[in-house]
């Protein structure tokens, strides 16, 4: 009894309400890192471990465009664009060459591009953290809080760019070569589809996903060269429970870890490393019991 | 379409590009002598000593992982401090030469490379230790080989205090001198205070550092909240924070200082409340991630780069000069520096003391390199430009003069001066 006192103790409507929306705010920026995972895996077969890198060289790339420019939505465009295009010549010299071969060289081979632009942006970047400023400053009040309309924002951005690329999947040319190359790789390049290129043009979106993800949450954190780290593991984690390759999956996984989380931080008898531990728990919990992920029918 | 992808015969190809030939061993001939030559080429300390040997000085770092921003700028306080002794004829006439190892931000690496320090490369004391929980895994190493372990980053109260050994030393504050400096005037601020702390060693000591300090003090904590170590999204964990108080104080550095002070901002937090911390959060390098956010916080630190009282000596301006001209090297930016230059400077330049004053040859004078650093005390000058310092014998805790800034405009205002003796807290440590 003392327990559950102890748990609920401080806890109010008001709490309730502000912990929703911090994991729906959260998980969609959540869902923008995982989709461009989930779909480089989808695609390639590839575990991506430099997706974290992509997204801190988006913020870098931000930070630069910014900084001439001083417009943040042409740094998000152009930060997008450039790192799209990074990750196509990534693929092609590096993941390319790997078809074929053991999926473990894929992964140590993109384990070491993440350690090469880690370290690459902390030597030509500096150890200083950078700001993006956000474009919009205001807030609105939340109950006690003054909660930033900028959050508001990301989410809102997030899921319109998760959902232009739900829609050009399902409705353009290449978003159904994409689909085909997913579902039949050998029977899409029987067909004609240039399987290599669609290979190519999937990292692309997925690092350029990264890179957006990297600018919009620049503002919140600050740039520096391990930003990527944070996400990636968790957008890892996404994946797995929503199942691999699983773009709605990924989208719901990352929702539901993230309110999980946040209203885990409001329990009082956990601590706060305790609630972090929620995301590992969701994961043994999926591998043991629903190991191709929770939003993907179990094979018989 | 044709299948662009490469057969494995053609991959290895990629790599492999023929058999060696006549040409390609005499370019590869080429490169082997021009390196080799190059390795002919005495190194400077060389050229400077003849054939004196050199001392070893181990030097454990987080390079690379979460703490790598803070370790690169600490090895520029030790690069420099190590150059200007060499420049100035060496310690007892010995160059001194530094071995660095990479902690890579995680306790069992550095406990690791502690060990290969000591055990392979035979360092003869070691200047360094950045992450709290990375000195607290090594503190027994130093402890079983018999060397001398000068922390100059590590902030943890239970490294002098319950942890305490007669190896270890620490030539810059801790957080329950901190607390005694500061209460005083956070309690002027407001009696009624909440903080917020990264849930790790060096957080939660602090913690009860300035509870226990805000009490003795007259004022209350009526709240605390841990946020777990480089978490990227605070936003839950802040917006728990409510209710009848005056002050939030904030305990963190490195990124999540740049995290809370945005964060905390844009929740209104900093607005609704007094904004007081650990100077960590908004040190020289954090600023310019926190733009116009951090205005009004006020700061205890030990060090700030300013050039106005009590930093406005020849020494300080000396230090800080080439201090901006070397972090300009690692961060085209151009940061000023920050508390972990200055610390790592003055912690190789005790040691240097200690040292000569010890006449120490080598490992075998260990106990009287020990003997020579308990209560030394070190004068401000070219040597110390933060000021006076006394290191305590009890403990071999430092105590040194504190500033409180407020930060406005990404720049510093010093509030107040606290004096040396006016941080002094009992030792709490027992050697073995």
């Amino acid at each position: 009894m003392d327990l559950l006192q102890q748990c609920f103790h401080g806890m109010s409507f008001d709490l309730f309400v502000i912990q929703t929306l911090n994991g729906i705010v959260t998980g969609m920026i959540l869902a923008l890192v995982a989709s461009g995972l989930t779909l480089i895996f989808g695609i390639m077969d590839v575990v991506n471990f430099a997706h974290g890198e992509l997204f801190m060289l988006g913020a870098y790339m931000g930070v630069l465009v910014l900084a001439t420019t001083g417009s943040f939505w042409l740094a998000l465009i152009l930060a997008t664009l450039i790192v799209g295009l990074i990750g196509a010549a990534l693929q092609i010299t590096t993941l390319r060459p790997l078809i074929g071969r053991d999926p473990l060289t894929t992964i140590l081979a993109t384990f070491g591009i993440s350690l090469i632009l880690q370290n690459y942006a902390l030597w030509q970047f500096g150890p200083v953290a950078r700001k993006i400023q956000e474009p919009y400053t205001g807030h609105f009040n939340l109950f006690y809080l003054e909660y930033p309309w900028y959050r508001l924002v990301i989410a809102g951005l997030s899921a319109a760019i998760i959902g232009g690329f739900w829609m050009f999947l399902k409705y353009g040319k290449y978003g159904i070569w994409i689909r085909a190359t997913t579902q039949d790789r050998v029977m899409a390049q029987a067909m004609g589809i240039p399987v290599p290129w669609v290979h190519t043009a999937a990292f692309a979106i997925g690092a350029g996903m990264a890179a957006a993800s990297g600018v919009l949450f620049g503002p919140l954190v600050g740039v520096n060269h391990i930003m990527g780290l944070d996400w990636v593991l968790k957008a890892f984690i996404v994946v797995v429970v929503g199942g691999m390759g699983n773009l709605g999956g990924s989208i719901a996984a990352a929702i539901l870890i993230s309110l999980l989380e946040a209203y885990a931080s409001m329990l009082g008898c956990i601590s706060p490393a305790q609630a972090v531990i929620v995301s590992f728990v969701v994961l043994v919990l999926t591998l043991l019991f629903r190991p191709t992920g929770l939003f993907v029918p179990t094979p018989k | 379409m044709a299948n662009n992808d490469k057969t494995p015969n053609e991959i290895d190809g990629f790599w492999y590009r023929g058999k060696v030939t006549r040409r390609t061993l005499i370019g590869y001939g080429a490169t082997a002598g021009a390196i080799g030559a190059t390795m002919l080429v005495p190194a400077p300390w060389q050229a400077a000593f003849g054939q004196a040997k050199p001392y070893k000085i181990g030097s454990l770092q987080p390079l690379s992982g979460a703490g790598a921003a803070g370790g690169k700028t600490a090895l520029v306080g030790l690069q420099m401090a190590v150059d200007r002794i060499n420049k100035a004829g060496g310690i007892n006439g010995r160059p001194v030469e530094i071995v660095i190892a990479d902690d890579e931000s995680k306790p069992d690496v550095g406990r690791r490379k502690t060990e290969k320090l000591l055990v392979e490369d035979k360092v003869d004391a070691h200047v360094g230790g950045f992450l709290s929980n990375i000195c607290l895994a090594c503190m027994p190493v130093f402890e079983e080989n018999k060397v001398v372990n000068m922390i100059s980053v590590c902030l943890d109260t239970t490294l002098t205090t319950t942890k305490c050994n007669r190896f270890s030393f620490r030539v810059h504050d801790y957080a329950p001198s901190q607390a005694v400096a500061f209460a005083p005037e956070l309690v002027k601020m407001g009696k009624k205070w909440h903080i917020a702390f990264a849930d790790y060693s060096w957080g939660q000591s602090t913690r009860d550092a300035y509870a226990d300090q805000i009490k003795k003090a007259g004022g209350e904590v009526v709240g605390t909240t841990g946020i777990p170590l480089g978490t990227a999204d605070m936003t839950s964990f802040l917006s728990k924070i409510t209710g009848n108080f005056d002050g939030l104080f904030g305990i963190f550095f490195g990124k999540d200082g740049v995290t809370i002070g945005n964060q905390a901002f844009d929740l209104g937090l900093t607005k609704k409340y007094k904004w007081a911390g650990d100077g960590a959060i908004a040190e020289s390098t954090n600023l310019p991630a926190l733009g116009s956010k951090i205005d009004g916080f006020i700061g205890i630190n030990r060090y700030i780069p300013v050039l106005e009282a009590p930093f406005n000596t020849p020494a300080h301006k000396k230090f800080f000069d080439e201090a901006v001209v070397r972090l300009k090297q690692i961060d085209p930016s151009g940061p000023l520096p920050d508390r972990y230059v200055q610390a790592n400077y003055e912690a190789m330049n005790a040691l240097k003391i200690g040292m000569e004053k010890s006449k120490f040859r080598g490992r075998e004078d260990t106990d009287k390199l020990i003997g020579a650093l308990e209560g030394l005390e070190m004068k401000e000058g070219d040597d110390f430009p933060q000021g006076d310092k006394t290191l305590r014998k009890e403990d071999h805790q430092a105590f040194l003069r504190q500033v409180i800034a407020e930060v406005r405009g990404g720049k510093y205002k010093v509030l107040k001066v606290i004096d040396k003796d006016a941080t002094v807290f009992p030792s709490a440590c027992k050697f073995t």
